[in-house]
């Protein structure tokens, strides 16, 4: 044999063990961060960082006797479930018409329909309310033309429609791969034993919608029980509160001193809760098998032929994206851009913009709109980098606690935001040392990495097992260790998904405020943060400027990603 | 060089033994073959040499290199193995053209460019693939990948080449043709190889020794012609070619050969019986059974039945009270009675508890 390569040589330094615990240990450190000491405070009769605080139950029995948490979690879960319910009907009645018939406008209603998710709850809220609410512009309209209001917002049924109504499109996209992708075959075979196409659908297809309804479904309910927005927004001011606001109230409003004992055990409640929904979840997923039908060669279902009826189908395609979706984002623009809204003098006669101008001179406004690009990009690019560790770690290694770190990993899906902040905070002032990044962006950057692994994880994970494993297998025969296998062989075929995780926590961390209440100070304020402060103060004119900035650099963003990166964002 | 050594082998995936207590001992330059059925545990035994499966205990060791031993807790990962593997699939790196394919392992070993691009080029052209330096694997055909992916396993000069079912993904011609093609580069190379495949013809035709291996043990070790021509047991027979196995009973017994009872009351000449029980299962390959035009010795009258037509030969179910086999002939014979003559020296007499148990449908161990 004459090819002259010596037989390996002396082993070059192996960072693998080194990296896997690190980021083993790193992930589970930040994961527990903000629980604990929510766990801890829960039991505590004084502020955690008081060296005089003992042990105690008092917390959970004055939060039954004294606070009426009752009637607390009586609106959570009323609110949740009407939630939920919209949203799924809504979502599902959509993902069939669009992706099933032949309805027109099928395509462009399609992408308009997935924007509430590219958004905050916020942003959708104060919409809403400017259009819809007790002195909305279509409200008024309604009630100069005929008399009376037919809708009100400040109740659970109007909180709850609102809400659903912003959630539905999360329902849509999961209903929507599973119409899509289902096996034409399937269908085919019901034709040839004498079913219609509608009865086909109906009795084959929609059946096997079943698991992503359930799983959007038990998604949405989490989202409800947790959103914070709305129940702010239009809860707040007609007395109904929810967990969420209850938490907000107690924790920053409560006018002198916050009464932390009672807000640790809410919030550790609402964990639990939270966390056994999401197993739930898991538990409900278990055995879908039989409703798998996704093959390598499956051909795409055909379109059903609606006759006449389309048009009736695109009527109520329509209103639904009209009503809910353009109305409410032409609203923010709008507010954003008159002096005041009404019907009563044409918005032309009102233009101004001030609002922008009012946001842009402030120097405390203008910085919570570069601190959220600086979040999003610093944040979005750590996250991607923490997330394809771990998902390589748990999917592509023997390390001994590979399982458990993806268990730990993605348990912050089970972490509502306003747990997240809370415990965060919570964990910065209780830390020694940790006081140096209290209040600063870096705090915030963690915090909405910790809460976004599962979001990141998701978009990695299946493309990392479209992978074949003797790909690595292979170089780890040729040489490689597994620190190189995954830097010089994986990496660079999970570009794609890379980018796309990229883009989805940029999205995520962009549009989050939840997490962020509690951690901002004066300098590390987010767009967010900023739109409720303005919120509190009654300026609705710079609000709406500020979502429509908000809106706008998502829209940029979203397009530049897209066609730049290549990255996939919501289909 | 120096020999590969598994001693006591046993890889064992929670209350599942994939492999069971196997050693071999492959010296320098030899081509082994580990054939079997699916799930018999021969692509879990060369994943184990190669490092990439954790072997439960014994030990693994080429020359004084120890490459696992449960005894000391020693495991070397896979990349200090300094082995070369071929995968089914071949896992050539999609995003790397064919140079760069074989590139990667040079670079870890920290060759010189120079000396890289001409390792580089020997080794495609030992494969004749040296016009494709510049091509992307998906640019090339299963053939083409094939052999790049040999040389990426050979580019190293690595130890030991291990084949796992290399040439599965090829059509039956192209099979024929690079198995021979494989047989000559492994001669010429001298390399220490372990080639893994669940096609006996294949591994007639290339290998110096075969290890049969079914349910994570290994049945019979020896050359082509051993296994062929003398199945250690029932398994071996049946899985090697095909076989014929007739009941009977043996009725004398002696050191040469013996005389057994069939379940038609024929009685026949035997080689050798088994100690044990006197109830034994004659193997009988199809082709070597033959025709008589009359009664004699060792030969039984049986009905002709359906024959069909395999290319070079005709196989025919032949059958007698008590009695069904099939055999094999060069020319077509007309349906009826006919005689048929089995050598003595062709039978194998197993004893009837060891009958072969035909389980290829189990569960795959990966």
């Amino acid at each position: 044999m004459s090819l002259t390569a010596e037989p390996i040589g002396k082993p070059a330094l192996d960072p693998s063990r080194w990296v896997m615990w690190g980021v083993a240990i790193l992930t589970t450190v930040l994961v527990i961060g903000p629980i604990a000491p929510i766990v801890a405070q829960a039991f505590l009769d004084r502020p955690l960082y008081d060296d005089e605080a003992t042990l105690t139950l008092a917390n959970f029995v004055r939060l039954v006797t004294e606070q009426g948490i009752g009637i607390v979690a009586f609106n959570t879960i009323v609110f949740a479930v009407i939630t939920t319910v919209v949203a799924q009907l809504f979502g599902a009645a959509a993902a069939i018409v669009i992706g099933r018939t032949n309805v027109p406008g099928r395509k462009w209603m399609g992408e308009l329909l997935v924007w509430p998710l590219f958004v905050s709850h916020l942003v959708i809220a104060f919409g809403w309310f400017t259009m819809y609410g007790p002195s909305g512009y279509l409200t008024l309209m309604m009630r100069s033309l005929t008399g009376v209001t037919p809708w009100n917002l400040y109740t659970l049924t109007g909180m709850g429609i609102v809400a659903g109504l912003s959630q539905a499109p999360l329902a849509y996209l999961m209903c929507l791969g599973a119409v899509t992708k289902a096996d034409a075959q399937l269908e085919d075979a019901a034709r040839t034993v004498g079913a219609g196409p509608f009865r086909a659908l109906w009795s084959v297809t929609v059946p096997m919608m079943r698991p992503a309804i359930i799983y959007s479904g038990v998604l949405n309910f989490v989202v409800g029980i947790e959103m914070l927005s709305i129940p702010l927004l239009f809860g707040a001011p007609a007395g109904i509160q929810t967990i969420t606001s209850f938490l907000y109230e107690e924790g920053i409003q409560a006018a002198v001193r916050p009464d932390y004992g009672i807000v640790g055990a809410a919030a550790l409640i609402l964990l639990l809760v939270v966390a056994g929904l999401v197993w739930l979840q898991g538990a409900l997923m278990t055995g879908s098998g039989r409703f798998i039908t996704v093959r390598g060669k499956a051909s795409r279902p055909s379109t059903i032929d609606l006759g006449p009826w389309r048009w009736i189908a695109f009527t109520g395609l329509f209103a639904y994206v009209f009503f809910t979706i353009v109305v409410v984002f032409a609203g923010i623009f709008l507010r954003a851009s008159v002096t005041f809204l009404t019907p009563l003098v044409p918005f032309w006669n009102l233009f101004t913009a001030d609002h922008f101008w009012l946001i842009l001179d402030n120097s405390s406004y203008l910085r919570s709109i570069t601190n959220s690009i600086v979040v999003s990009l610093i944040g979005g690019v750590a996250g991607t980098a923490l997330v394809v560790i771990i998902t390589l770690i748990a999917r592509r290694s023997e390390f001994v606690f590979g399982r458990a770190l993806e268990y730990v990993a993605l348990f912050p899906r089970s972490l509502p935001g306003i747990i997240a902040g809370l415990g965060f905070f919570y964990a910065v002032i209780w830390v020694p040392g940790l006081d140096a990044v209290r209040g600063t962006i870096w705090v915030l950057i963690v915090a909405f990495m910790v809460r976004y692994i599962p979001v990141g994880f998701g978009a990695i994970a299946p493309a990392l097992a479209q992978i074949g494993d003797e790909l690595d297998r292979g170089a780890r025969v040729s040489g490689a260790n597994w620190w190189t296998t995954v830097t010089r062989i994986v990496l660079p075929l999970l570009k794609p998904a890379l980018f796309s995780c990229f883009a989805l926590l940029f999205i995520h961390f962009f549009k989050e405020y939840v997490t962020a209440v509690f951690l901002y100070q004066p300098g590390s304020e987010i767009i967010g943060t900023t739109m409720l402060q303005l919120w509190a103060q009654g300026d609705n004119g710079p609000v709406s400027a500020l979502a429509t900035i908000q809106v706008v650099i998502t829209a940029i963003f979203v397009f530049v990603a897209r066609r730049a990166l290549g990255a996939k964002i919501y289909g | 060089m120096a020999d590969l050594v598994l001693e006591n082998l046993t890889i064992a995936y929670g209350n599942v033994t994939a492999v069971r207590d196997v050693s071999l001992t492959i010296p320098k330059g030899e081509f082994l073959t580990l054939l079997g059925p699916s799930g018999c545990g021969k692509s879990t035994t060369l994943f184990a040499i190669a490092g990439l499966n954790h072997a439960t205990s014994g030990r693994i060791a080429l020359g004084e290199r120890v490459f696992f031993d449960d005894r000391t807790g020693r495991s070397e990962p896979p990349e200090r193995r300094n082995i070369g593997l071929v995968f089914q699939s071949y896992a050539l790196w999609p995003h790397k053209t064919v140079a760069d394919n074989l590139a990667f392992p040079l670079e870890l070993r920290k060759v010189g460019r120079a000396e890289r691009d001409r390792a580089i080029a020997e080794a495609l052209d030992l494969v004749e693939m040296g016009a494709y330096a510049r091509r992307y694997p998906f640019e090339l055909s299963g053939g083409q990948q094939q052999r790049v992916a040999l040389a990426r396993a050979l580019v190293y000069r690595p130890s030991l080449l291990l084949l796992d079912e290399p040439l599965s993904n090829l059509d039956a011609k192209l099979r024929e043709r690079a198995r021979v093609w494989l047989r000559e580069l492994q001669e010429r190379l001298n390399v220490t190889t372990i080639y893994v495949t669940h096609d006996q013809a294949e591994a007639l035709a290339v290998s110096d020794r075969i290890a049969v291996m079914h349910n994570g043990t290994i049945r019979q070790l020896g050359t082509p012609t051993e296994i062929y021509e003398q199945p250690s047991d029932a398994f071996v027979a049946d899985f090697i070619g095909s076989s014929n196995f007739l009941e009977g009973t043996v009725v004398e017994r002696g050191a040469s050969g013996s005389r057994v009872r069939l379940a038609n009351g024929a009685t026949i000449a035997t080689s050798a019986a088994p100690g044990g029980p006197g109830e034994v299962l004659v193997a009988i390959r199809p082709e070597r059974i033959t025709l008589a035009d009359g009664p004699g010795e060792n030969t039984i009258p049986v009905t002709l039945g359906t024959g069909s037509y395999l290319g070079s030969v005709y196989q025919y179910e032949v059958s007698t009270p008590g009695l069904n086999f099939r055999i094999q002939t060069d020319r077509r014979v007309p349906q009826g009675d006919v005689f048929a003559r089995i050598p003595p020296e062709a039978t194998t007499l197993f004893l009837k508890s060891e009958a072969p148990v035909r389980n290829e449908e189990a569960a795959p161990v990966v």
